[in-house]
């Protein structure tokens, strides 16, 4: 039973640490919190002598939670500089200027 | 994705629904959105919508150029980055479209759409990543209109009349197709309305006939109650979850 939570919790902290890396917000929470369960349930079910292991993964998920936290509170959603998009833009005003000139042609 | 943003842009145009009495729309009008999605029950911020309007003049004649965009926010950009452009080109006083133009670029998905108003008839011309150009010519409803040009429309309209549970009924072409589409008055609500604060709002219900948008009352739109009716908040459901769009900033109002 030990052995069937430490995976489920060494897994758990594993997609927590990529949820914190990637962009997912909040939703980074629910491999933390679920990270955090099979990490308790582990530590009550090792021996005293068994229990660093489970203490280092709580370390690892609870840096994940500070990480994602500071994220959500510090780090301000923006849109990117895109010239690219600015320039296309432009092109289909420009565009559109032509076509609704034709059009007005066509109408006539 | 496709589904989520023809939400996105039918609820915007929607949006701006309401007024108490007619008045033309005005030019320098920016209203800016974040764009949330639900993911896993957790509202998850991903895209920055603007809705603008200027003025564009050809040689003969003076049009209103109602602009939406779409971008994602830029830690999405890697993972999946989104750059849509919603445009139309209306007769300032009517709001009859002439032209509506749309570009889509979703995780390198690409599509153009371009569609010529002539009087009741629709020249649609049609690109999509790796297929040829379609050109197409159908004839439409007098009063359809593109997505972009009714959102503008309803916010000349005077909904403020409507009952709780009455309906109106509207008709827009959207993917080379015409769909009807109802907006229901549900009543009023309190919302924060991003720099205009707490404002009153009509809440609105949106339908369609098709299958983009779920459930009965889940397509929402909160219109202010004053005569300005500024689009504050939406919700939509459709067939892959749940999100909505929230108000962050209002100018030149």
């Amino acid at each position: 039973m030990r052995t069937f939570l430490l995976i489920l919790a060494i897994s758990f902290t594993l997609l927590s640490v990529v949820f914190a890396a990637l962009p997912m917000d909040t939703l980074a929470f629910a491999p933390i919190l679920l990270a955090l369960l099979f990490i308790f349930l582990a530590f009550k079910k090792s021996d005293v002598a068994q229990r660093k292991f489970p203490k280092r993964l709580f370390i690892i998920a609870y840096l994940c939670a500070l990480i994602v936290l500071g994220k959500t509170f510090f780090i301000k959603d923006k849109v990117a500089v895109d010239t690219q998009f600015e320039q296309q833009k432009k092109n289909t005003k420009q565009d559109a200027k032509k076509d609704l000139e034709q059009l007005e042609k066509d109408l006539e | 994705m496709k589904k989520y943003l023809f939400v996105f842009s039918t609820l915007l145009i929607f949006c701006s629904f309401t007024s108490e009495k007619s008045k033309s729309i005005p030019t320098g009008e920016k209203l800016i959105y974040a764009g949330s999605y639900n993911m896993s029950g957790l509202m998850t911020q991903l895209a920055q919508v603007t809705l603008s309007t200027d003025i564009v003049t050809t040689s003969k004649k003076s049009y209103l150029h109602l602009n939406c965009e779409l971008e994602t926010f830029s830690k999405w950009d890697r993972f999946f980055k989104i750059r849509d452009l919603y445009e139309a080109y209306v007769d300032p006083a009517t709001l009859k479209p002439s032209l509506y133009k749309r570009s889509v670029d979703e995780g390198g998905w690409t599509k153009t759409e371009k569609y010529v108003f002539k009087n009741n008839i629709i020249t649609s011309t049609v690109k999509r990543k790796n297929k040829p150009e379609k050109v197409a010519t159908f004839s439409i409803n007098p009063a359809t209109q593109d997505v972009v040009s009714l959102m503008y429309k309803l916010r000349m309209l005077d909904v403020s009349k409507l009952k709780n549970g009455q309906s109106m009924g509207f008709r827009i072409v959207f993917d080379e197709e015409e769909i009807p589409v109802t907006v229901k008055m549900l009543g009023r609500e309190s919302v924060h309305a991003g720099n205009l604060g707490e404002k009153e709002c009509y809440k609105l219900s949106i339908g369609a006939k098709t299958d983009v948008l779920k459930g009965k009352d889940r397509n929402l739109i909160y219109l202010t109650s004053d005569s300005k009716k500024i689009p504050v908040l939406m919700k939509f459901s459709i067939p892959v979850g749940t999100g909505q769009l929230t108000l962050t900033s209002a100018s030149g109002i």
